[in-house]
């Protein structure tokens, strides 16, 4: 397996084994009810993303010393091709979520909602490219 | 539209180049040894530079490292 798919593979679990959590407890409680929803959110914010740096940063390195001299190569054409691939097809995630969030949202909901749903569509986008790296790895391997 | 698929004969010529290596081919021409396999197993098409290096290191023409197979409509 190409050392870019294992950190492909490595970035798409990270994001699922935080975010899938952090998603799911937002969808099930009822934070604007409790009486700091902002030091809860943003608490729950923070813990997510440290998880989600700490399982990049030991993966990462982990990855770099199995493959040390793969990791050292730069792209080669094959490589971009699929980076380029994988780019624009999150794009298109990406922009049809900040158009749903920005232009629709803001007349049905308010606070956290927005900034929950904003932070869904990068993490989809986020998802799509990797899945879309992943995928190409897989179909030419 | 011509249709045709790429054919190569990559594997022959690491063969008769001293059963020379995917990886040892890819560091030569600057691509992972993933990417020779999947040339070499037609499951991508380099970009004609690359094609040129291809032949390059093995010192024959082009043509003798990649053919293209032209698809005969009924």
């Amino acid at each position: 397996m190409p050392y870019r798919e294992k950190t492909a593979w490595l970035s798409l679990l990270a994001m699922i084994v935080t975010f899938g959590p952090y998603f799911t407890t937002i969808a099930i409680r009822a934070l604007p009810s409790e009486p700091m929803p902002n030091l809860h959110q943003l608490g729950l914010f923070a813990v997510t993303a440290i998880v989600q740096m700490l399982i990049l940063g030991v993966g990462h390195l982990y990855l770099r010393r199995r493959s040390t001299q793969e990791a050292r190569m730069p792209l080669d054409e094959r490589d971009q091709a699929i980076m380029r691939r994988s780019f624009s097809s999150a794009y298109y995630v990406l922009i049809a979520g900040m158009i749903a969030v920005g232009c629709v949202m803001p007349f049905k909901s308010s606070g956290w909602s927005i900034i929950n749903a904003a932070l869904f569509m990068i993490i989809a986008a986020e998802v799509v490219h990797y899945g879309v790296v992943v995928f190409s790895y897989r179909r030419q391997a | 539209m011509i249709e045709g698929s790429i054919s190569n004969r990559i594997r022959v010529l690491r063969f008769h180049s001293g059963e020379m290596s995917q990886a040892e081919l890819g560091q030569r021409i600057g691509f992972t040894r993933q990417t020779i396999a999947a040339i070499e197993a037609g499951k991508y098409s380099p970009s004609l530079e690359a094609a040129f290096r291809i032949a390059h290191v093995f010192n024959v023409p082009l043509d003798e490292v990649f053919q293209w197979d032209v698809k005969v409509p009924h």
